[in-house]
């Protein structure tokens, strides 16, 4: 296995009741690349994720982080292992402020053990370093001025970047983000991406992306590899995956079904 | 009516208040942040006192080491439901939680031996056979100190209630102070995270399952030091005292309090305490028809009227905001 | 051999009455999402509308049987209107709907306490004449019971399964607004279900008190842990993983009081015994029998 792969997948595999959702997918990331998953609604793209990130369970196969297996872990391990995930759409947490809701992406916070309790001084310490550093990032994804709001009242757009913000808190190696561009105006998408640039520049970060077409990802991804029907059907370059007939096809049939 | 104007009465009301106020700051501390549904919570209350009055009486263990260990007892009860149940979805866990506190009193029930079983704990065999089975031998002293104390004040007003009433509210006050500042630490963030979602905070490197636990674990802690209290105020236990009906009770202050926040439980308990006792004295029409027991069923039957009324029209309690318990 | 054949006996004729009950409760939850709690106290109000019908004003116990039933869903059907309806208008959370469900159960209880006290009661029936099989002793009683309540679950399958109703009610519950909008009646599939609660609660309950012999105003309340425990083994919402859960538990229930299992454990430590299966298998299969995979956390 090469040292230089921060993710690599091999065969993995998982079905809910009768219907294969992932039939042995083999995929990998490079350290410091940006690889996005596309694919058809239904192929597995999300599945896949939930497989990577742990909040579903493999039938079988094999995932390796940094050359750890990890298919048997639960989600707080591999966070805790530095892989951190968003999710398809942004959760937030409705009832929490914007800016406890990126604090919640701390690691290690003494406040967050009931022994803190016995430890004062730590835990508020702690805690208004976190508050600064919540609020810059929300300064860098430029939805600061709502840092005091519950959360809830944010609109889809900003909660993609708040979700965004919460995982840089944690200090990640590698991002998963799932659909990040997905109903986002251009606008937003345009921060996105001038958000991710910046960060793979600064922190050396891995990114393992889902996006449903091509054209969104073309841009910014170092390889692209192509999902249906719960089987990796292509992985190469961007370009190159412009032209494959087995893609385009893949697509077609949706597209068909959708008109 | 002359009980009305007793205000031995009352005080004994105030005491009991105190008591279920503990009691329902342990479902506070897993509903009102982690937003867990415990059914079963009276188990807590069920295991520690018996815990405590076996220790003393059979074995002969110090009052004050027999209740650390009544305490630690409803620990391992509430982590024991936990560990088995809390990775159940919440429906789940609600009917299993029910399931064991009622376990808990059949045991208790069927233990004769052991526990006393139906004639509680005056059946529970003492350690030199013919004492007295007694736990209160070492409280009783202590609490008629209190009581001497509490006479320079009130004269002969000053009793056995109004002493424990003290104990118990100072008890229960600085379980709200310790409470309230668990719940302003970054812990009680992540609950309450977890209450709207497992996930993101399971993606950020949360345990979710350990801190519910954890929630469990501390409000049966609570539960349990209700428990000990319980004992002591009516110095004799019986298996009929931990019906699940008493969770309940417990689950009626919370919704009055406006379960998120602490500070109306103080004030929801002694308004719960004088609802349970002043129906006590339905004695006028129409209620006089009835006899003593009946009175009793037309007690209970108010309570759940109040429960049906407070969850149709007041769903956010007393003092709480409505947006609180409509977003659940 | 003999005592094996008679615990397995009690143990089906016991689970027929789980699975009748279970499966109301069950039903409820997957069309309305509620715990229904009130539930052990409808079983008895069954037995007790029953026991007046037939010892105070002497009907026919049949009919006797048929007018609890009739009540029961009278009952259901008031509280849908003035209670379930209007929680559902103001969106009540679970916790709500446990705890109305829970006032309810107080009122029902302690209202039977008032009208009939709290000695224990028996049905004006036969109780003694039995039938011997491979030495086993099989009262009449406990058998017509048997029979009554298979066929009950029988009718009850095939209604789900091919009454237009039935269909509707499988659909709502497992996708209500997709339901709602593919024009299914919501409030027929709704009333539907109360009046299948109603029926078979207080038929469970008329079954319990025959078996029992003598009942109290707790017969209910004591046996809905260990329905409550079947519905949960079988999934809840699940009404055939109910009505399995509920036979599972009574045999297992009744067999571990068997003497040829390490002496068998004292019998009234039985409901301890359904919990205990139940935490077992949850341990092993986090969602019940019959659930779908479940999410780690």
């Amino acid at each position: 296995m090469s040292n230089n792969l921060i993710l690599d997948v091999r065969d993995i595999k998982v079905h809910f009741g009768g219907v294969k959702a992932v039939d042995g997918a083999t995929m990998s990331v490079e350290r410091g690349s940006v690889t996005s998953v596309i694919g058809p609604n239904g192929a597995g793209k999300t599945t896949l994720f939930n497989l990577i990130s742990g909040a579903i369970a493999s039938d079988s196969g094999t995932v390796a982080f940094n050359g750890e297996e990890i298919q048997n872990l639960h989600p707080h391990q591999i966070a805790h292992r530095g892989m951190i995930r968003t999710f398809q759409g942004a959760k937030v947490i409705k009832r929490l402020s914007v800016v406890e809701n990126v604090m919640l992406g701390g690691q290690k916070n003494p406040g967050e053990r009931l022994s803190g309790f016995f430890n004062p001084r730590a835990r508020s310490r702690y805690e208004s370093e976190s508050r600064e550093r919540a609020m810059s990032l929300l300064k860098q994804v430029g939805i600061d001025r709502f840092a005091e709001d519950y959360a809830g009242i944010l609109s889809g757009g900003q909660r993609k970047l708040l979700d965004l913000a919460r995982s840089l808190m944690a200090q990640p190696t590698m991002l998963l983000l799932d659909e990040p561009f997905a109903g986002v105006n251009p606008t937003l998408v345009e921060k996105l991406l001038e958000v991710l640039n910046s960060l793979r520049q600064a922190h050396q970060l891995s990114f393992l992306l889902v996006e449903h077409d091509l054209e969104t990802v073309m841009n910014i991804s170092d390889r692209v590899v192509v999902m249906a029907e719960g089987k990796v059907i292509a992985d190469g370059l961007p370009n190159s995956i412009y032209d494959n007939e087995l893609v385009i096809d893949a697509y077609l049939g949706t597209r068909k079904k959708k008109s | 009516m002359i009980a009305f104007i007793q205000p031995g009465f009352w005080v004994f009301v105030l005491a009991m208040a105190g008591i279920y106020g503990i009691f329902s700051l342990g479902l506070q501390v897993q509903y009102g942040v982690g937003g867990i549904l415990n059914f079963g919570h009276v188990g807590t209350m069920a295991l520690s006192s018996y815990t405590m009055a076996i220790l003393v009486i059979s074995y002969g263990v110090n009052f004050w080491i027999a209740s650390l260990c009544g305490v630690a007892v409803a620990a391992l009860g509430g982590a024991f439901l936990g560990l088995t149940t809390l990775r159940l979805s919440g429906d789940y866990f609600s009917i299993v939680s029910i399931a064991f506190s009622e376990i808990v009193r059949y045991v208790i029930f069927n233990s004769d031996g052991f526990t006393g079983g139906s004639q509680g704990s005056l059946n529970i065999p003492a350690k030199v056979e013919g004492d007295y089975p007694t736990y209160t031998n070492t409280w009783e002293p202590f609490i008629g100190w209190v009581k001497d104390r509490l006479a320079v004040i009130f004269g002969d007003n000053a009793d056995r209630d109004m002493a424990m009433a003290l104990i118990v509210w100072i008890t229960l006050g600085i379980l709200l102070i310790i409470v309230g500042r668990i719940e302003r630490m970054p812990w009680a963030r992540v609950l309450r995270a977890t209450r709207e979602d497992d996930d993101v905070p399971a993606a950020l490197g949360k345990n979710v399952f350990q801190f519910r636990l954890q929630a469990v674990i501390l409000g049966s802690v609570i539960g349990g030091i209700a428990g000990i209290y319980w004992a002591l105020q009516f110095s004799l236990l019986s298996p009929d005292d931990f019906l699940t009906i008493v969770t309940f009770y417990g689950w009626m202050i919370l919704i009055l309090s406006g379960a998120p926040k602490v500070k109306g439980l103080p004030i929801a308990a002694i308004f719960f305490g004088f609802l349970y006792g002043g129906t006590r004295f339905f004695t006028f029409w129409p209620f006089s028809i009835l006899d003593s027991s009946q009175r009793a069923y037309i007690r209970i039957m108010i309570i759940g009227l109040v429960l049906i009324f407070l969850m149709l029209k007041r769903p956010q309690g007393l003092f709480g905001k409505r947006e609180e318990m409509v977003l659940e | 051999m003999t005592d094996f054949i008679q615990l397995l006996f009690n143990g089906l004729v016991e689970g027929s009455i789980f699975g009748i009950a279970a499966l109301g409760i069950s039903l409820v939850y997957s069309v309305l999402r509620l715990v229904n709690f009130a539930a052990g106290d409808f079983l008895t109000l069954g037995a007790f509308t029953t026991f007046f019908f037939t010892t105070s004003i002497k009907f026919p116990f049949v009919v006797a049987v048929v007018i609890s039933m009739v009540l029961g869903v009278a009952l259901s059907l008031i509280l849908e209107f003035i209670l379930w309806r209007k929680l559902r208008k103001i969106r009540a959370g679970t916790l709500a709907l446990f705890l109305v469900a829970t006032g309810v159960a107080f009122i029902v209880r302690q209202s039977i306490a008032m009208l009939f006290g709290s000695d224990s009661r028996r049905f004006e029936i036969d109780q003694i004449k039995s039938f011997e099989f491979f030495g086993a002793i099989i009262p009449q009683a406990q058998l017509i019971v048997l029979v009554c309540s298979s066929i009950a679950i029988t009718a009850i399958a095939i209604f789900i399964k091919k009454a237009s109703i039935g269909k509707d009610m499988r659909a709502y519950s497992d996708n209500p607004s997709l339901a709602a909008v593919s024009g299914i009646n919501v409030n027929r599939v709704i009333i539907a279900t109360w009046i299948i609660s109603g029926t078979f609660g207080a038929l469970a309950g008329v079954f319990q008190g025959t078996v029992q012999g003598q009942f109290t105003n707790a017969m209910g309340l004591d046996l809905l842990l260990s329905i409550l425990a079947a519905v949960v083994l079988g999934t809840i919402g699940d009404a055939y993983g109910a009505l399995i859960g509920g036979f599972v538990l009574g045999i297992v229930m009744e067999l571990s009081t068997w003497d040829a299992l390490l002496g068998g454990i004292p019998s009234t430590y039985k409901p301890v015994v359904a919990f205990v299966v139940l935490v077992i298998v949850l341990l092993f299969k986090p969602e019940g029998i019959f659930g779908v995979k479940a999410r780690k956390i």
